[in-house]
This record gives structure tokens, C-alpha cells and sequence, in this order.
């Protein structure tokens, strides 16, 4: 199996009021390329940080991250590891430089020393893949805000990574930006067969994952595909997650009696499940 | 509303003043205020007005923007013609008291007023036609022999300050109304009372905003780092400034119009 | 008599642009003592203009705003008390905390409305007690907290004025699940205590569902509808035509309905989700 990342038993370890904190404990986990995997877990559970670690912002106090077989530990492979691990984060106005569109998506290229004609290019093709060519003029201060978190991708586009690490890139956002995202993310890695890993606490966004992860305290406590997880929804609510009111419908129907099946995302599927429970009654 | 406030007052209306190589545009600018200055009788400075005024016209910016600007000035317009009109030799036209005003103060109060409001004009002309990101990057360009004295380090630093200013100048601003909305309707009272009261009531506005501004700088400094931004050394740029016709012809009417002030100079 | 009246207010922002264009044409509305309002809308739809409004931050270009019958601008020198009636807690109220102490934070309100210090230090206590803040952390920094309790300390600054009419611009933006149940929890916990008359701005149908009597849609800064959860949710085509959704529970009840199964038609919540198909389940048992 082809792994872009590899976490091997990484330990992180912060100072706060003199005392030692880690955030996240001999944790583990391998990313394929090409996947989209979604981490989830609520603030404090260590995610923010293994965002971090994965592109080389923080180093391990214990333990290796190894991007496409280069150590994050190794000052040499540093540019190049952030080149290939594109990071989008929260607030999409302390991520744009500029104060015009596409001078903004230019600055990763030029900071990677392209030539200016092959940056050109970059800068609308990446604008193109976020669906914001039109606005390539624009100020991003007159953008909406799930229009300037998609600036803030092509930003990272433009550089051409092989992964985009985005750390809740929705939280700020209204549910037309959440969406906006959401799709831009999924067309990515569709299309461009970029590895995507979104952390987030919105468990709807998990839906069209290939893989989902929980994280709480430091530590990985469940790893699998999205339906499973969101059928689990005893664990989820322990660690402080909520699931979607669809998942919540069915997992009350059952504590009702009913014979349904929990690991349901859509609302077609949780009507399948519940029309099948009624006529089940019937026979 | 405040959060509309742009840094720079560029108007869009695709003259060909707006077309001309920023870095022209700021070398011009220099040339015409040293003309304006050295603009020394009544022929070359009203020579020097109307070759400014057809810049102005040329500009398609409306005049109305041009007077805002001067009208802001105006308290040192008046001030400067005031001084003037006292200290100018020949015959005295009205005296009072051991003030007399002469013709040769009225020249010069004349002169000294209008070349203030030519200057203002020409700056203007500069501002309304040139976005701020290329004057940003005309000043780096402008600035770059620096490097050969080993600043090249402080003209790339210089000139990212004033692109992320240019930035983030519009969001702060906006910023600093949420605050003073959030304090207000916490009670605040930032209208009323002594100066002192009031300068006490800018701290719970103040602080907050120190505060964001901190957390705006410490997160954009990590997404700078994560888009492998690492200094000046080995950088490239995008947009590329190409000298054009339009850049040779505009500064060859600039030097015609320097080279008829000298001769008015020298004629009259 | 109801409490707060609102008559064909209208507002625009001098030099607006199209694309922050928060104005508001000819709004009206009344708000009766202790109804708990929603209001929802899209990004831009005029929603936090219109609440600036209500507790005089921004003045109307034209119509008028009548708290208990008295026009809130007939003197606008009393404005600063018409604020402390009707409390305003904006989106991200951390962001406002300045004070050494998280105790001096909560205090800054009342102390701004001209009460004796005893009387703040009352307010300050009583609304700490009701919201959950703890008196271990009332010498702490606010700096020092969570976000989450960060959020708590701000949200009790304004409640420390006793406002009768609190308004929440959407209160959960940026907090996790837990973050939100808390401060819908605050919520809750806040009007139960004082009888205060409730307004919240969200984008979150769900919870709307749950927490609201009444719902106030606003669609480019014009009131399109004014009416109770149930009335409002029933008419999904207006709603939708707004670009603006029912809670995912309606969404599967109108799939099921479509399908052809027969449940009740106007379910918000999983609550009544549940209730409902037991009967049908009964029902069929019966049958």
C-alpha cells in the first residue's frame, strides 16, 4: 500500500504554567495516497495539533512523521514537505497576504521560486478548481467568507501538493459556505486525486469519506469507514461529538423498539431504513 | 461603512494614465514636483498648471475627487498665502500697523499657494490611477539597487509590511467597529464626559483589538510559513512590470513640458 | 401591550457596496414578554442589522422602534439605557473581554449603567450562578480560559445587566458540539431564572426547532415571514424559494410522505419524530 504519511508513534509535548502537556500520545496513523480521510474530534482532542505535526509546523518530541519518505525532522526536506502538505486553516483572513485575488494564489508559487509565465498559469488554473476564476481581480476583504476559504485553497493548489491538510476550514462559515467547501474539497480529490485529511467536529462533512478517525485525548479511538462510525452514535457522543439529526432519528427509533438500521448518513437512506421498518411491522 | 474603507484612494476608469508603468509614474512624479518648484515666473508656473491640468483631465478621474483632496489641505493653503502675501518686497498696496502687504508678496503668495495645490493635484493623480499593490511593488522595484549595499533583505521586508498593511488595514478597521458596537452595548460610553474619561473609555476598545491583532499576526505568519514563504532570497514574482510605448511617450511629454519650463524660465 | 414594536424601519449603510449590502426596507414587528424569537436568514439578509437596531446602536433611516410604547430615540441621550434593557450579545463575544479579571469582565455592564458597587457585585454573582460560571475562576484572567468558557464570561457580561430582552447573534459560531449544548444551555438557564424575552440569530434549523416559539425570516433586509416554528416550517415552498432549509428530520418525514407512507406532515423535531411513527406503528398493529 502506497502511504503518502506516516505517523509512527509521534508524541507531542508542550510547556504551559510549567507544566508538561501532551497533546497528542504515541499516536499512529498512515494516510494512502489518493485517499480522503476525516478526522474528527472536539477542541482539545489533540486533532489541531497532528494537523501541525503532519506538515512539519511542529516536530515531534518522540517519535517520526515521514512525508513521502522524507523525516518532517529533517531541515532539509523542510520547504519541500509544505510544498507537497498544504495546510488550510480557520479563519480565512489571516491565510490571504494580498489584497488582490490573485496576487494571493501567487504567493506560494513565487515563494518556491516559478518562473512568472508557469505561475500565470498556476494562478488560474488553481481559481478555475475552486469555481473563483471570476473574481481573480477581486479584493478578498468584499469576498464572502466561504468564498475567501476557497481562495485560500487555490492558494495551496497553486503550489501543487500531493495532500491538503485542512483544520476545520468550516467552522467560521455559514451552511452556504460549509457546503461551498465541503464540494470544492471532494471535487480535489476527485478529480485531482489529491489526498485530502479535514479535520473537523461537523460529522455530516465525514459523509463522502473513504475513512474516518475519532480522535479524543491524544489518542486514535476508532478508525473506519464513515457509516460505522456514525452507527456507533454511544462512542461519538461520549468523546462530546454530535451526529446528524438522521443518525440521531434512527438511533432513537431503535432505543424505541423499532428494527432499524443505524448507519445511515442521507435522508433518502433514512427513509429507505424507517419505510423498511414500518413494513416489516406490517408483515 | 467603515469596513468599505480602502487603504488608497485608486479609481478604476482605464485611462491611459492608468496604463503607465507604476515605477514611470513614481519617477514622473518626482520630476514634475521638482519642475513645479522650479517653476519661476508667472509663464512657466502657469505652464506648469495647465500640463497638470490635462493630466488631471486625461486621468478620467472626476475633478470633484481632485478638490476633496485639496480641500482637506486647505487650512495650509490659506496659512501659506497669509504668510506670503507679508513678505514680499517692492511697492506696498495696503499697510497697517508694520505689516504691509506689496506686490511682490501677492506674487508670492500667489505662487507658493498654487504650487501647493499643484503638488497635491500631481500626488493625487498618482494615487487615483495606481492600484496600491503596484506602488507597493514599483516602491520594492524602485528600491531594488538597494540591494547592492546589502539591503536587499530590508527592501523585500519593507515592501511584504506594506502588502500585508495594505491587507489588513480594511479588516482592523472593520474590527475595531465590532468592538466599539460590543462595548457600546455593554454600556459603554464613549461620547460623553472629560478628556480623561474618555481616554480611560478607549481601553476596553484598545485592548481587545491589541489582542486580534496579535492572534491575526501569529496566525498569518504560520499560514505564510505553510505556503513555504521563507524571505526575500529565491523568490520570483508573478506579475511581471514591462515597459511599454505608453511608458516612452508619457515620459517624453514629461521631459518636453520640463524642457519648456526651463525655457520660461530662462525667457521671461 | 406588547414589548417591543418595531414599525417600517428601514436602514441602509452610506456607501455599500453589492456585495455587503445589510440594509433593511420597511420591517415591522412585535414581540410580545417572554416569547423566545428566532430569526434566520441568509449571510448578508440584514439579520445583525436589524438587531443593532433594537437595542439603539444603529438609528433607522426612517420608521421607529417602541420599547414598552416609547419610541427608543425620542431621547437619544437616554440611548445607553435603552442597551442595557435590551442586552446585545454579538457573534464571537469573546473578542470584547478586556479586563485583568474574569470577575472585573463580568462587572464592566453594570458598572457602565451607574449602580452601587454592592448592587454590582450582586448582579455579577446572581448571574454567575445562573449561567454556571465558577467563583474559582473570578480571579483568573479571562485570557487564561477555554474557548467555551471564554465564550460563558462574555455572554455573562451582558446577562449581568439583567437585560429584559437578550439578543444572541448566533451564539454557537466556531464551538464545538459540547461548546454548543453549553451555551444553549445558558440560554435556557437564563430565561428560566429572569422571564427575559429571548432573540437568537442561527443558521441551525434543527435547534431552531427545538428552542424557538417564533421565527422572523429575513430575505434581502425584508421581513418575508413573522410567525410561530410550526407555521413557519410548514411552508417549505416559500422557504425554499429563499434558499433557506427545513430541520433534516421535515426533509425525511417529506421523502417518506412522498414515498407514499403515511405519517404525520409537519414533524421538526425527533421528539415528535418518534411519537409519530410509534403510532403509525400502533396503527398498523391495530389494523
Amino acid at each position: 500500500m502506497d502511504n503518502i504519511i506516516e505517523v509512527k508513534n509521534v508524541t507531542y509535548e508542550y510547556v504551559d504554567d510549567n507544566l508538561t502537556h501532551s497533546a497528542v500520545k504515541d499516536f499512529s496513523l498512515a494516510v494512502e495516497r489518493g485517499s480522503f480521510t476525516v478526522i474528527l474530534g472536539h477542541n482539545g482532542s489533540g486533532k489541531s495539533t497532528l494537523a501541525k505535526l503532519i506538515n512539519g509546523l511542529y516536530k515531534p518530541t518522540k517519535g517520526d512523521v515521514i512525508v513521502d519518505g522524507m523525516n518532517t525532522k529533517d531541515e532539509l526536506y523542510e520547504t519541500e514537505i509544505k510544498r507537497r502538505v498544504g495546510m488550510v486553516f480557520q479563519n480565512p483572513d489571516n491565510q490571504l497576504i494580498a489584497s488582490i485575488v490573485e496576487e494571493d494564489v501567487a504567493f506560494g508559487p513565487e515563494n518556491l521560486g516559478i518562473e512568472p509565465d508557469e505561475i500565470r498559469k498556476r494562478v488560474d488554473e488553481s481559481l478555475k478548481a475552486v469555481d473563483m476564476y471570476e473574481f481573480v481581480k477581486s479584493t478578498p476583504h468584499h469576498l464572502s467568507g466561504g468564498q475567501k476559504q476557497r481562495i485560500a485553497i487555490a492558494g495551496i493548489i497553486a503550489m501543487q501538493p500531493d495532500c491538503i491538510v485542512l483544520d476545520e476550514p468550516t467552522a467560521m462559515l455559514d451552511p452556504k459556505g460549509r457546503k461551498e467547501i465541503i464540494n470544492t474539497i471532494l471535487k480535489l480529490n476527485r478529480e485531482k486525486n489529491i489526498t485530502v485529511i479535514l479535520i473537523t467536529h461537523y460529522m455530516e462533512e465525514a459523509e463522502n469519506a473513504d475513512r474516518v478517525v475519532v480522535m479524543n485525548d491524544g489518542a486514535i479511538i476508532a478508525d473506519s469507514t464513515p457509516k460505522r462510525i456514525f452507527s456507533d452514535v454511544e462512542m461519538l457522543k461520549s468523546v462530546g461529538l454530535d451526529v446528524p439529526q438522521t443518525t440521531e432519528l434512527l438511533y432513537s427509533l431503535k432505543k424505541n423498539g423499532f428494527d432499524v438500521s443505524t448507519d445511515v448518513i442521507s435522508i433518502k437512506e433514512a427513509a429507505d431504513a424507517i419505510e423498511k421498518a414500518l413494513h416489516l411491522e406490517e408483515k | 461603512m467603515l469596513k468599505d474603507i480602502t487603504f488608497g484612494q485608486y479609481y478604476e476608469s482605464g485611462s491611459v494614465i492608468h496604463r503607465i508603468d507604476a515605477r514611470v509614474k513614481i519617477l514622473l512624479l518626482i520630476l514634475i514636483i521638482v519642475f513645479i518648484f522650479i517653476s519661476s515666473n508667472l509663464f512657466s508656473i502657469l505652464f506648469s498648471a495647465l500640463g497638470i491640468f490635462t493630466i488631471i483631465l486625461v486621468s478620467g478621474v472626476p475633478f470633484s475627487l481632485y478638490a476633496k483632496n485639496l480641500k482637506a489641505i486647505l487650512p495650509i493653503l490659506l496659512i501659506t498665502f497669509v504668510i506670503n502675501l507679508f513678505y514680499g518686497e517692492g511697492e506696498a498696496l495696503i499697510s497697517f500697523w508694520k505689516l504691509s502687504i506689496t506686490t511682490g508678496g501677492l506674487y508670492r503668495a500667489f505662487y507658493m499657494s498654487l504650487r501647493i495645490a499643484l503638488l497635491i493635484f500631481i500626488s493625487s493623480a498618482l494615487t487615483y490611477t495606481t492600484t496600491p499593490n503596484d506602488l507597493t511593488y514599483a516602491i520594492e522595484k524602485l528600491l531594488s539597487p538597494l540591494k547592492y549595499v546589502g539591503l536587499q533583505n530590508a527592501v523585500h521586508t519593507l515592501a511584504m509590511m506594506m502588502t500585508i498593511v495594505l491587507r489588513f488595514i480594511p479588516i482592523l478597521v472593520e474590527e475595531t467597529q465590532k468592538i466599539m458596537n460590543a462595548q457600546k452595548a455593554r454600556g459603554a460610553d464613549l461620547e460623553n464626559g472629560s478628556l480623561m474619561r474618555r481616554i480611560k473609555a478607549l481601553i476596553p476598545i484598545l485592548i481587545p483589538l491589541l489582542i486580534s491583532s496579535i492572534r491575526h499576526a501569529y496566525e498569518l505568519a504560520e499560514a505564510m510559513e505553510c505556503r513555504c514563504y521563507t524571505g526575500g532570497e529565491g523568490r520570483t514574482r508573478m506579475k511581471q512590470m514591462r515597459l511599454t510605448k505608453i511608458d516612452f511617450y508619457s515620459s517624453c511629454f514629461a521631459v518636453l513640458g520640463c524642457l519648456i519650463v526651463i525655457l520660461l524660465n530662462i525667457i521671461f | 401591550m406588547s414589548l417591543l414594536k418595531v414599525n417600517n424601519l428601514s436602514y441602509a449603510y452610506s456607501g455599500a457596496t453589492p456585495f455587503f449590502n445589510d440594509a433593511l426596507k420597511d420591517v415591522s414587528f412585535n414581540i410580545e414578554k417572554g416569547e423566545i424569537i428566532g430569526i434566520i436568514g441568509h449571510t448578508g439578509s440584514g439579520k445583525s442589522t436589524l438587531v443593532q437596531h433594537l437595542n439603539g446602536l444603529l438609528k433607522p433611516n426612517s420608521g421607529e422602534i417602541l420599547l414598552e410604547n416609547e419610541n427608543i430615540w425620542d431621547n437619544p441621550k437616554e440611548i445607553r439605557k435603552v442597551r442595557s434593557k435590551v442586552g446585545l450579545v454579538f457573534q464571537y463575544p469573546e473578542y470584547q473581554l478586556f479586563e485583568e479579571t474574569v470577575y472585573k469582565d463580568i462587572a464592566f455592564g453594570p458598572k457602565n449603567m451607574g449602580i452601587a458597587d454592592d448592587e454590582i457585585d450582586k448582579c455579577v454573582r446572581d448571574i454567575c450562578a445562573i449561567i454556571g460560571v465558577k467563583e474559582e475562576h473570578f480571579n483568573k484572567s479571562p485570557f487564561d480560559l477555554s474557548g467555551g468558557e471564554k465564550r460563558r464570561v462574555a455572554i455573562a457580561g451582558v446577562m449581568a445587566m439583567k437585560p429584559e430582552i437578550i439578543i444572541f447573534d448566533e451564539p454557537t459560531s466556531g464551538l464545538d458540539p459540547k461548546g454548543r449544548e453549553d451555551i444553549i444551555e445558558i440560554i435556557k438557564n437564563y430565561r428560566e431564572a429572569t422571564g427575559a424575552t429571548v432573540i437568537i440569530i442561527s443558521h441551525n434549523m434543527e435547534d431552531m426547532a427545538v428552542i424557538a416559539d417564533k421565527l422572523l425570516v429575513l430575505n434581502k433586509g425584508k421581513l418575508e415571514m413573522f410567525d410561530t416554528v410550526e407555521k413557519i416550517f410548514s411552508n417549505r415552498v416559500k422557504l425554499n424559494s429563499i434558499g433557506l432549509d427545513v430541520p433534516i428530520v421535515t426533509r425525511v418525514f417529506d421523502e417518506l410522505i412522498k414515498r407514499g407512507v403515511d405519517v404525520e406532515k409537519d414533524i421538526f423535531t425527533v421528539e415528535k419524530a418518534i411519537e409519530s411513527l410509534k403510532k403509525v406503528k400502533a396503527g398498523d398493529s391495530n389494523a
